[in-house]
């Protein structure tokens, strides 16, 4: 199994940076989400990864070796890596068998072994029989595992997946998503998942790093990027917080601190390094916030509207003192407020911004 | 005699013949000899096959095509500077004067030409006619009208019938220009009236003798033996002679001063020259240069054919400023 | 890892080493076989003889018929493109996208007038509307004797033009529809387009690369056509380039050959302009739509099939029973003009060309082992060559891409010259001429149709998703296991329609082998030009006939292999 390193990657296409420094560990085994939305650059890492592109400026190591620096550009031929594409990249032209054996056939392995580790593959993906068919004949969730299949049975250090489940349905997507994870349990490998979809990241990986605009924002566990987002875009990205503008009146030394939001004091949590500053950031989850009687401790906001979701509403509303701060949270049914109501909101839990990037 | 003089006699008589014998041995040619020719391939092979009969000891190699390939293909040889032909059979008189302006063609001095009119080889001994080709008028048998001279065909009922070969792809239609346009009796004047019949000037005589027995053009110019061989062969055509004269080319041979083969080279030229050629030229329905050896079978007995004479120095003189006037005549 | 050589060459120097090899000899390869005998030609334009001179170059510019000659070969390359493009197009589109009965017979006979040659069409066409049509006399309505053929003329030229290479567009078409995914019809019927619309939003639009290459082959197949302008044209005086070389050469003047090499850069350079707009036109689009999806379904006319299908049938019975039978009748009299009835009728004529003459049963061979083995190498050449230039995009490479219309536009003539001023005297390190061979001749249709493989197969790269490609690399294989297993049954269809044109339209080649032919190696182009200058129309006409029917057969013959091939490269099975 293989660790990867990446050092500074840049990569520029024509005036448009792409990368931009970007730096990561994975380690050994680990299964890692690249997570950002469309054009943030993670397409352009894992193609640099794989050694398609080459980089400007940066190293990247998999394992021990060098694969991609100023000096060095392994091919991706070399590299022993795995690659699940996004639209699959099955080849028409050949059997599913054939397709799934074509990295044994050029590594030279002969029969019988090549079919045994062939029906494996299959097996492992839970595709037996399949293999006279062609991909032409199968459906998105099965060439899906095709492709995966494929990748896998040259038994790979690292596998790269390029959004894979994009095209699937809802219902698919669900069982597909166990089936990487049950994957990952089995044989360890290290995995490199990218994907736009933070639901999808937060349920299947390690750790999750966050990129916009060509620059890896956070690197860190599904929970604590939840927790404890290293700055606003991140908080906004991941689990769809809020982030809202405080004053910290008093900061205490166990990770708490007070700050005063549009006049309500809340409690929330801080690094343990917070000064207490007057402009600060706080990083709300709707699921901290809570409707209270209107002549309660809270801050004033008022409804946009309510959306139902099945057995409850998602309630968008605004901060009465700052009309474009935008508020919401889960509220269960029955919901009678008209938009345009006055609602007080009680804040449970938050958590101050620090502003700067953090591995 | 006595013993002494009988055994000279016998050793005169050995060495007389070794001597005499041997250089005629060491002259017999062989060999490979190339012949670049424009002749229609069937006579072409016949020649050949004849040739080699004759000289055994040859090997032939032969590349036909029109003249105008060629002589592309010689003026790309002389230009990479290695021409490989050895004897060349081409249609006119005014292709060979152009190559031995160029200093291209080896003198032949020795030539045998008792019986053969001067006009058929080049003073300088560089080219020698082979036949006779004359142009004359073809007709369709089912045609309306006979034309009787050359003159007739510029008369309003052969508008728009007519097919020539056209000057500015073959040598022998050029000739033809050259001759007919320095006679007082038709000149341009004449050329011009054939363009405002509508007359269509096609690429080659095996386009003519096409059109004209296919009835497209009931009328055409073109050359004799093709009229009377495809007349043989049952084709609805027929050859006139007409009233002011005929057109001719001689088919002329020639050897390269590039020669790799002189002795099979000289000895081609003295096949064609020979009875023996002239008398397989009558077989494939030509006239031959030596009148003396016969005529082919089509030639009406005892009737003497009109040459229109040619001055082929000036035709080479005034070529490039005929075919020009006559591109521009023609042209639409 | 056990190999130790990919342990001591962890830097991917091999895969380097393999990848700059294989470029670099595919533009060697194009280079001795494009620029080598232009390059020898041209200098034969600026200094003949070895000595430096304008001479030529003034004189042919300074010459009002250089210019005319131009102005006619734009016209009707333009014109007989036209042509060519509606009607192939049209005819593709129907065929592929449609459900009309018997697709596959009629693709076969739409292709067999590729079989003809140019000159063969264009006298059949002539003859057809003259007044001696055998087909004519024989139904009654033969024109009157001497009446002007309406063919010798500018729209003539360009009506058989582009009837000549209208199946041209069509393989290649062919080729790229095959390739359509159902979802993108079906998405567009969906979205409320009717079956019209989605042929002209979707279809079309996606078939950009394979009708670029089509208008671009086309139009440089009309620029350099030199048979059919010299029927039809010469006799009317109506000249384009290729024709007005000939012209010069038939003149015997001095200096003739720099005159004609000046000529020939012209029409270079007008075909290079064409190609250059081509790729600027295809520059930054994405046309890829090869996927694992099946092919679409065809679309149902209902109750426009049958008229559609008499339509398409009646056009192949202009195109190729009209002068196909104009050919059988010639062929059966026993002299040209001789009427055709059953006393007449004659098999002498196939008796003599088959049995008699020696040199059409050599000619047979030799044609056919030429194309073969020309149709063979250039797929070879060129679907790495395409690799290079559609995925590489190296700047070299776009010249040579440029280069290899031009052996193509050349009139064969002029490509003969070019070729034997090159190879007269023997090669520098072998010793050996390769002039009067058939070697020659192979290198020179090498060297012409190379452009006849190159495009099809390069438009089948842009319709191609490289990610398949990507997919493999991640499995270990090299550039050429890259190659030949993935790439190369990707673009089998593109690259069989170009192996097909190539096959075709050496077969009946004519003016490159009337002047590099020797003893033994003359092509069936060389016999039946012989034929037809000495005036034997009827010998002319068997051997044509003999010449499709042998390659009918051949066409016949594939369809026994089809089962083996990959889908899609036999365009007249599904």
């Amino acid at each position: 199994m293989a660790r990867l390193t990446v050092e500074g990657l840049t990569k520029s296409f024509g005036s448009f940076r792409a990368l931009d420094d970007v730096s990561l560990q994975v380690n050994d085994g680990e299964f890692v989400a690249i997570l950002g939305p469309s054009g943030c650059g993670k397409t352009t890492l894992l193609r640099q990864i794989a050694g398609f592109d080459k980089s400007e400026a940066g190293r990247i190591l998999i394992g021990n070796s060098v694969v991609s620096s100023a000096a060095t550009h392994v091919p991706p031929e070399r590299r022993r890596i795995g690659i699940v594409f996004q639209s699959y990249a099955l080849w028409p032209h050949m059997s599913v068998a054939e397709n799934v054996a074509y990295g044994l056939t050029v590594a030279g392995v002969k029969e019988p072994e090549r079919s045994r580790r062939v029906d494996a593959a299959l097996s492992l993906v839970d595709l037996d029989g399949f293999g006279q068919r062609t991909p032409a004949m199968l459906s998105g969730g099965q060439r899906q595992r095709v492709a995966l299949a494929r990748c896998l049975v040259t038994e790979p250090g690292l596998v790269l997946l390029d959004e894979p489940l994009a095209n699937l349905d809802v219902h698919l997507r669900a069982s597909m998503e166990d089936e990487f994870v049950r994957f990952h349990e089995r044989t360890g490998t290290t995995m490199i998942y990218i994907t736009h979809d933070q639901a999808e990241a937060m349920a299947l990986a390690d750790r999750i790093g966050v990129m916009d605009s060509g620059r890896l924002l956070q690197l860190a566990k599904p929970s604590q990027l939840y927790r404890e987002p290293a700055n606003a875009r991140v908080a906004g990205f991941v689990g769809d917080g809020m982030v809202l503008p405080v004053a910290i009146r008093s900061v205490d030394g166990d990770g708490t601190c007070a700050a005063d939001l549009y006049g309500h004091v809340v409690r929330v949590r801080c690094e343990p390094t917070q000064k207490a500053v007057s402009a600060a950031q706080v990083c709300l989850r709707a699921r901290d916030l809570t409707i209270v009687a209107p002549d309660a401790a809270g801050v004033a906001a008022r409804v946009d509207r309510a959306v139902y979701q099945g057995g409850f509403f998602r309630l968008e509303a605004h901060v009465e003192a700052a009309p474009d701060k935008l508020l919401h949270l889960t509220v269960p049914e029955p919901f009678m407020l008209a938009p345009g109501a006055a609602v007080k909101l009680d804040v449970a839990d938050g958590w101050i911004i620090s502003g700067t990037g953090r591995n | 005699m006595n013993v002494v003089s009988r055994r000279t006699f016998i050793v005169a008589a050995v060495a007389a013949f070794v001597f005499t014998a041997v250089p005629a041995t060491a002259q017999v040619p062989s060999g490979k000899l190339v012949l670049y020719t424009s002749q229609p391939e069937r006579d072409a092979s016949q020649t050949v096959a004849a040739f080699k009969k004759t000289y055994p000891g040859v090997d032939v190699d032969v590349f036909r095509s029109g003249t105008t390939e060629v002589m592309g293909k010689l003026a790309a040889e002389f230009s990479a500077g290695q021409p490989k032909a050895d004897v060349l059979l081409l249609a006119d008189a005014a292709t060979m004067e152009a190559l031995k302006k160029d200093g291209r063609l080896l003198p032949y001095p020795q030539a045998r030409l008792d019986g053969f009119d001067s006009g058929a080889y080049d003073a300088d001994r560089t080219y020698f006619g082979s036949k006779l080709i004359t142009t004359g008028i073809a007709v369709n048998t089912a045609a309306k009208n006979r034309p009787a001279s050359w003159a007739d065909l510029a008369k309003p009922e052969y508008k728009g019938q007519i097919a020539m070969p056209s000057p500015l792809y073959s040598g022998a239609a050029a000739i033809m220009l050259g001759t007919m346009t320095a006679r007082p009796d038709l000149g341009w004047s004449y050329f011009e009236k054939l363009k405002a019949a509508d007359a269509v000037a096609v690429r080659g005589n095996g386009a003519v003798v096409t059109a004209v027995a296919n009835g497209e053009k009931p009328y055409g110019v073109l050359v004799d033996f093709m009229a009377f061989n495809a007349k043989l062969k049952g084709s609805p055509i027929d050859f006139i002679f007409p009233a002011e004269g005929n057109p001719a080319v001689t088919e002329p041979v020639a050897i390269l001063k590039t020669t790799a083969n002189q002795p099979a080279a000289k000895a081609f030229i003295d096949f064609i020259l020979s009875d023996e050629g002239q008398k397989l030229a009558v077989s494939m329905g030509y006239i031959p240069a030596k009148a003396t050896v016969g005529m082919p079978s089509w030639y009406p007995a005892g009737a003497k054919i009109k040459l229109m004479p040619t001055d082929i120095s000036k035709v080479v003189e005034t070529n490039s400023a005929n075919l020009k006037r006559f591109a521009d005549l023609f042209g639409n | 890892m056990s190999d130790p050589i990919q342990m001591i060459d962890a830097g991917g120097l091999r895969e380097r080493v393999e990848d700059s090899a294989l470029l670099w000899s595919l533009v060697l390869v194009v280079a001795v076989l494009s620029v080598l005998p232009l390059a020898r030609l041209l200098l034969e334009g600026i200094a003949p003889a070895g000595h430096l001179s304008a001479d030529a170059l003034l004189r042919v510019l300074g010459t009002s018929s250089t210019w005319t000659a131009t102005q006619h070969s734009l016209v009707t390359a333009f014109g007989g493109t036209l042509l060519a493009v509606v009607v192939g197009t049209l005819v593709a589109l129907t065929v592929s996208l449609t459900d009309i009965r018997g697709a596959n017979a009629f693709v076969f006979c739409f292709v067999a007038p590729l079989l003809l040659a140019a000159q063969v069409v264009a006298l059949a066409w002539l003859q057809v509307f003259g007044p001696s049509s055998t087909l004519l006399k024989l139904i009654g309505i033969a024109p009157p004797m001497g009446s002007r053929n309406p063919l010798y003329s500018a729209g003539g030229i360009i009506l058989v033009l582009g009837v000549q290479y209208a199946p041209l567009v069509f393989l290649t078409l062919r080729a790229g529809l095959r390739s359509l995914p159902q979802e993108l019809l079906e998405a567009g019927l969906a979205g409320g387009a009717g079956p019209m619309k989605v042929v002209r939003t979707i279809v079309m639009p996606l078939m950009t690369p394979p009708l670029l290459a089509s208008v671009a082959l086309c139009f440089v197949s009309c620029l350099g056509n030199f048979g059919i302008p010299a029927l039809l044209g010469i006799p009317g005086n109506y000249l384009v380039l290729p024709t007005l070389i000939y012209q010069r050469l038939a003149g015997l003047g001095p200096g003739v050959l720099s005159e004609v090499a000046v000529l020939s850069v012209l029409i270079g350079a007008i075909a290079v302009i064409g190609i250059v707009s081509q790729d600027l036109l295809l520059r930054g689009r994405d046309f890829r739509t090869v996927s694992a999806s099946a092919v679409a379904r065809p679309f149902e006319l209902q109750r426009w099939r049958l008229p559609v299908e008499v339509a398409l049938w009646t056009l192949t019975a202009l195109l190729l029973v009209l002068p196909l039978t104009a050919l059988v009748l010639t062929s059966l009299v026993p002299a040209v003009g001789v009427p055709l009835n059953f006393e007449s009728a004659t098999a002498d004529n196939y008796h003599f060309v088959l049995l008699e003459h020696a040199g059409t049963r050599r000619a047979l061979r030799n044609s056919f082992g030429l194309s073969a083995t020309a149709a063979i190498a250039i797929v070879v050449i060129a679907v790495p060559l395409a690799y290079f230039l559609v995925w590489r995009r190296n700047r070299l490479l776009r010249l040579v891409n440029l280069v290899t219309e031009v052996p193509y536009a050349l009139p064969g003539v002029v490509l003969a010259i070019a070729a034997i001023l090159v190879f007269l005297k023997p090669l520098p390190l072998l010793g050996v001429s390769l002039y009067n061979t058939i070697w020659i001749i192979l290198f020179c249709y090498l060297a012409r149709f190379l452009v006849l493989g190159l495009r099809p197969i390069i438009s089948g790269y842009h319709q191609l998703d490289r990610t398949l490609e990507e997919a493999s690399q991640i499995a270990g294989a090299r550039l050429l296991r890259r190659l030949v297993t993935i790439i190369m049954p990707l673009v089998a269809p593109a690259a069989a329609a170009g192996a097909l044109l190539i096959f075709l339209t050496a077969f009946n080649e004519l003016t490159v082998s009337a002047l590099l032919w020797s003893s033994g190696t003359e092509t069936l182009g060389v016999v039946f030009f012989s034929f037809q200058q000495g005036g034997d129309s009827t010998y002319a006409a068997a051997l044509g006939v003999l010449t499709v029917m042998v390659s009918f057969g051949l066409m016949l013959a594939t369809l026994a292999l089809a089962n083996r091939l990959p889908r899609g490269v036999l365009p007249w099975r599904d």
